[in-house]
């Protein structure tokens, strides 16, 4: 399949995972449509990493392998991402405990 | 002895720490320890003046020996404006002069002020001493900026000694128009002294002047032209000579020392300082002298018909530096510098014995009501009547010499010149003698009450009398002319080095021995008959309470100068002005700055509201941002 | 490489220590000493002794920049502890928790400040952002401190995704994840995806130093985390990522088309209207400096706007300056009980000594000469001039520093020409002699900033 296809399909994930933020006031929701956008970034780097190793077999050039790196990179962003959920989820319960709500907007006393 | 060039620093030095010591401690001193703290720091630069002329005098000296680098006070990029003193045969007669005659002045004054309260008694002699020390910076400086700091300097102690009595508001307005108009010509100074950096990029004396045959006629001519704009303010020509008689509102030691010894003469030592500047620029020069000359006999008219002791005296000081700078305009650098000399002498005298005699009259200054002085006060009578005789141009006095050798430098360039600075002596030795009759002549006009505490000085008084007046006779012999005394003129030679570049340029025009003597002899025929014209006249003077007429009138309010400066340019001024504070400070000003006040305040309040505390209109503002900037990046060219 | 390993063995350290270490001061004084540590072998490693022979196969590398910069954060760092670790103590029940969590941003600031791919920099600034979370969020029982934890964390992985994609696409253009040749990569073509990867990228790096327009969570997120984090947030934290952003522009940004100028000065002439403009109207000190630390990003911007030797001396320079000056005001702002501009009522005469180095640091902020401020924004703007270009954000600038100086002289008119009923504030003397210090470090770099640069060339 040509490269254009994953593209598009991840630019669309991101685009959805952008609108529900914007769109949602659930603040998991929030969260999860966030983790899609992360998501969206993954699919694209081994979609781009597999296309990199094609190129690169059709004529080997420079370093090996090119291509592996897109593919660590993801494995990355999946960690930061883990670490990020459980920093994520504890401010989520601890503000519940607050106030009991998980609306996004429920709290602004900080503004102007 | 070592060489004392190096220890010159010390001369201001003293006065800057009597000024601190008086005028911190005015409130603790006694009265006497004031006076010998003030006057005995001007002795102490007196004596190390007089060390420093020897020195210079002595044959070794030259004039790279003299400049004294003590730091470096402005460095900016490539222009260093080293703080230095320039002791060279110029500044050090100066320094004789100033420190001398400011002795005398000095204690004179402990005996003239004792009357005032301890506290003043302690401001005047702190102000005094400082503008000894800022008198004494100006003729040192080692270029025009340590110069300038000096000008300024004795410009700030004239305006403090002027409004001394400052309970009174005439004195207060008498010392902001000095203030004022001395500004004036300060900007001009300063203007000039940036064309030089500009042009020069230096401003040592040294440098300049060694530059000057390199700078084009307009540049120099606009150097001297301001910096002559700076020397009338200073020395009180006109157009800006109207400073100088109000000033006579400070005591009178004050007028004796700044407005006519010293303070007035710092334009002259200016120029003469740049002689070479203003030998290369003819227009100037002829400015200069042509200011000089109609200065010299406006004045004098003007001074006929004062009747107020000081303010005689006033203007026939601008009448004096009118001379002088005739002298500079002509290329007479020495004779107006011997006249700097000799006009010190004899006009210091002149003022402290007016002191005298209004300390006598209890400060009656109108010389109407004066009159028979001389037997209650012989030492101020004689003393006073040699002032006059040396004044005049009387010989063997010493105003006779310097004054001629200004007249026959004018009469070499130009012969109209020379009558009319004639015309202008006669009526000097008119006004002298009418005051010197007036004074102590005839009998006495004032009130009982006055003629019974009349009484001669005490010696504090008296003994800068006789000094100065055995002074103002004599001096005239440091000048003696070649037709009397072949190498007679010792101030001359002793000169030469600082006026030797502008002495190659001038054409040599000496007059023949025959002329000189020939207008000498007729000139002093002349002042003799025009003496005892006014002595017979005035000594037989009553009080008339006849209104003056016609051209008298007119003289005696001064040509109605102020009138028209007050109508000409100060009322216009102050309605500009008020128009200026309400149109353009209270509404565009005001309104401007408190507009952008105001406009900052109500969009802060504004911008506040962006911050709306909903995180998700932040994260919509920040996508709609991010569409912005794609936008941008996408859809402009290059 | 010193740096960034030891840091984050001592963070895991500091983390274990709550089993043994109960005492406040003991742990107080193991994080000093482990900050002390750091400094040495920061400046060790700056003169070439290195602990650790770790072949990261180019995916960072350590230059004199980016050592000495560590090194003054490490030292504003060290300051900080010494004047406000006491207050982080009293944070929470969690002590050795919250200085572990500082030594971790330490590490991603030290990977941040030398990395040499994108990979690095994510995580650098992933280690940098997710700590601080969690710090703004440690008043558990504070709803504010919930309020802006939650959504410092919502928007800063909001803005992680932005920097993911965009790398995703840089990626997917170049093929490798390496900063260097990126610009020649740009001169190449405008490739879309390259250009909008770059675009994405540079807008992630403009959230984490809250430049207008993505500046929305800063005011917040100060404002509601308690103020002794605030004052690491605002300060060092700041500074590191602007530090890993310069870096960026390095290769990436580095010989910028007229494009990426134009989006840059459009960014700085936000930040400092929006900064300045804003701050004038609060009423709270800490809100202010919040909006002030904005304005203050708009002036470290320039850095990456003019791009040349001086900028680089200039960012070291203004880091350290507004480091400092922040530390103390919020050191001295930590103290008290009333956070509005009348709290400061009276201070002069209830402590002079606070009050006198307050103002210190406020005429640092401001600019005024004879301070670092002065002499950093002077190296900031002067290297925008020497550009030749966009001459009127320089004037744009100069006039924001002049509406600057409204609201930080509120806090001096405050402290001097108003009476009021300000209790004298007990402090130790240790923290007197900081702020002492700081005032003294501020006036010395005022006068010769070259003092910072010496280790940058030699």
């Amino acid at each position: 399949m040509p490269i254009q296809y994953y593209i598009f399909l991840a630019l669309a994930l991101f685009c959805i995972g952008v609108a529900g933020v914007l769109a949602r006031r659930n603040v998991i929701i929030i969260f999860m449509c966030i983790e899609l956008m992360l998501n969206a970034a993954n699919l694209l780097l081994v979609a781009f990493s597999k296309m990199h190793h094609a190129a690169w077999m059709a004529k080997p050039a420079g370093i090996a392998s090119p291509g592996a790196d897109g593919q660590l990179f993801v494995f990355f962003i999946m960690a930061v991402a883990a670490a990020e959920v459980s920093v994520g989820l504890a401010i989520i319960v601890m503000m519940y405990r607050n106030t009991h709500s998980v609306d996004v907007n429920f709290l602004n006393r900080l503004k102007n | 002895m070592g060489n004392i060039i190096q220890l010159a620093w010390l001369v201001p030095l003293f006065p800057l720490i009597g000024f601190l010591i008086n005028g911190l401690g005015r409130r603790s001193l006694s009265k006497g320890a004031i006076s010998f703290i003030g006057s005995g720091a001007i002795l102490a630069s007196f004596i190390v003046s007089i060390m420093i002329v020897l020195q210079v005098k002595s044959p070794g000296f030259t004039a790279s020996q003299g400049v004294l680098k003590m730091f470096d006070f402005i460095s900016v990029d490539k222009l260093i404006i080293p703080f230095a003193f320039q002791i060279d045969q110029l500044s050090s007669l100066f320094l004789l002069i100033i420190t001398g005659v400011g002795f005398l002045i000095h204690v004179y004054s402990t005996s003239y002020m004792h009357d005032e309260e301890s506290e003043h008694f302690g401001r005047y002699f702190a102000y005094l001493n400082l503008f000894v020390f800022s008198m004494l910076l100006l003729v040192m400086g080692g270029n025009f900026v340590i110069m300038f700091i000096g000008w300024e300097g004795v410009g700030l102690c004239s305006y403090l000694l002027i409004g001394f009595w400052f309970k009174n508001s005439d004195y207060n307005d008498a010392a902001k128009k000095a203030f004022v108009m001395n500004r004036i010509g300060d900007f001009g100074f300063l203007l000039a002294v940036f064309w030089i950096i500009a042009k020069v990029g230096s401003v040592d004396f040294s440098t300049v002047f060694a530059a000057a045959q390199s700078l084009s006629k307009t540049d120099i001519t606009i150097i001297t032209l301001l910096l002559f704009v700076g020397a009338a303010g200073k020395s009180a020509q006109i157009p800006l000579y109207t400073w100088l008689p109000d000033a006579m509102a400070g005591p009178t030691p004050v007028s004796a020392l700044i407005h006519a010894a010293t303070m007035v003469t710092a334009g002259i030592y200016m120029i003469a300082r740049s002689n070479i500047l203003y030998s290369l620029a003819p227009i100037t020069q002829t400015v200069v002298a042509v200011t000089g000359l109609v200065t010299a006999v406006f004045a004098a008219t003007i001074a006929l018909q004062q009747n107020d002791i000081k303010k005689v005296l006033a203007y026939s000081t601008v009448s004096q530096l009118g001379y002088m700078f005739l002298g500079l305009g002509v290329g007479a650098y020495t004779g107006a510098v011997f006249h700097v000399m000799t006009h010190a002498f004899f006009k210091a005298l002149l003022f402290l014995g007016a002191g005298s005699v209004i300390h006598a009259m209890h400060s009656e200054q109108d010389i109407r009501n004066m009159g028979g002085l001389k037997k209650q006060m012989p030492v101020t009578h004689i003393t006073f009547l040699l002032g006059c005789l040396a004044i005049a141009g009387v010989p063997p006095f010493s105003g006779f010499f310097s004054k001629d050798e200004i007249l026959a430098g004018a009469f070499s360039v130009n012969p109209v010149y020379y009558y009319i600075g004639v015309a202008g002596a006669l009526m000097t030795a008119f006004y002298m003698f009418r005051l010197y009759a007036m004074t102590f002549t005839g009998t006495f006009r004032g009130t009982h009450e006055q003629e019974h505490h009349l009484h001669e000085s005490p010696v504090a008084i008296t003994f800068p009398l006789i000094v100065l007046a055995v002074l103002a006779a004599i001096a005239g012999f440091a000048g003696l002319p070649e037709v009397f005394v072949e190498n007679g003129h010792a101030l001359e030679h002793f000169l030469a080095p600082i006026f030797a570049e502008s002495a190659k340029l001038k054409h040599a025009n000496h007059l023949d021995h025959t002329t000189e003597i020939t207008l000498m002899v007729s000139v002093t025929v002349l002042i003799l008959i025009t003496i005892i014209y006014a002595w017979i006249r005035f000594s037989r003077y009553r009080k008339t309470e006849a209104d003056t007429k016609g051209l008298a009138r007119v003289l005696e309010n001064k040509w109605y100068v102020d009138e028209i400066y007050n109508a000409a340019i100060v009322r216009p001024l102050n309605a500009f002005s008020g128009l200026l504070n309400r149109v353009v400070e209270k509404v565009l000003i005001d309104g401007l700055v408190n507009g952008v006040g105001k406009s900052i305040q109500y969009g802060s309040r504004q911008l506040r509201l962006l911050q709306s505390g909903q995180v998700g209109s932040y994260i919509l503002l920040m996508v709609l941002s991010i569409l912005a900037f794609f936008a941008l990046v996408f859809f402009t060219k290059k | 490489m010193n740096a960034i390993i030891l840091s984050a063995i001592w963070g895991v350290a500091m983390m274990f220590s709550g089993i043994f270490l109960t005492k406040g001061e003991a742990i107080r004084a193991a994080a000093i000493l482990g900050l002390v540590v750091l400094l040495g072998v920061n400046i060790a490693e700056l003169y070439g002794y290195r602990l650790f022979n770790i072949d990261t196969r180019g995916m960072l590398s350590f230059n004199s920049f980016s050592l000495v910069f560590n090194a003054v954060l490490f030292g504003c760092t060290l300051i900080y502890f010494l004047l406000s670790s006491k207050d982080i103590l009293k944070v929470g029940t969690n002590k050795a928790e919250y200085f572990s969590l500082i030594f971790f941003v330490l590490s991603g600031v030290s990977i941040a400040s030398s990395f040499n791919t994108l990979l690095m920099l994510f995580l650098g600034i992933e280690i940098i952002s997710i700590p601080l979370y969690i710090l703004t969020g440690s008043d558990r029982k504070n709803l504010k401190s919930n309020e802006a934890a939650l959504k410092y964390f919502l928007m800063g992985s909001f803005s992680t995704g932005i920097m993911v994609m965009g790398i995703a696409l840089i990626y997917g253009a170049r093929g490798s994840f390496d900063i260097a040749g990126m610009n020649t990569a740009m001169q190449q073509g405008l490739n879309p995806l390259l250009l909008s990867g770059l675009l994405l990228l540079l807008i992630s790096m403009a959230f984490k130093v809250s430049a207008a327009p993505f500046h929305f969570w800063t005011p917040d997120v100060y404002d509601g985390a308690p103020t002794v984090f605030t004052s690491f947030m605002a300060t060092i934290v700041k500074a590191g990522v602007f530090v890993a952003f310069l870096r960026l522009f390095d290769g990436a940004y580095g010989s910028m088309s007229d494009k990426w100028k134009l989006v840059v000065v459009i960014i700085i002439a936000a930040t400092l209207l929006i900064g300045n403009i804003t701050a004038v109207f609060q009423q709270s000190v800490k809100r202010m400096l919040a909006y002030s630390s904005i304005a203050q990003a708009g002036f470290m911007f320039f850095a990456l706007f003019s791009y040349n030797d001086l900028s680089k001396e200039g960012l070291l320079l203004y880091s350290a300056a507004y480091c400092l000056a922040t530390t103390g005001i919020f050191a001295i702002l930590i103290k008290m009980k009333d956070y509005t501009f009348d709290g400061f009522n009276g201070m002069g005469k209830s402590n002079p000594l606070l009050a006198a180095t307050n103002t210190i640091f406020l005429l640092s902020l401001a600019g005024i000469p004879l301070t670092a401020g002065f002499t950093a924004k002077f190296y900031m703007l002067s290297s925008a001039i020497k550009t030749g270009t966009y001459g009127w954000l320089v004037i744009l600038a100069v006039l924001c520093a002049a509406v600057s100086v409204y609201y930080y002289f509120r806090v001096i008119q405050s402290m001097y020409f108003k009476e009021g009923d300000s209790q004298r504030i007990e402090v130790s003397s240790s923290f007197r002699l900081g702020l002492v210090v700081i005032s003294a470090i501020i006036i010395l770099l005022g006068i010769f900033p070259q003092i910072l640069f010496y280790k940058l060339y030699f």
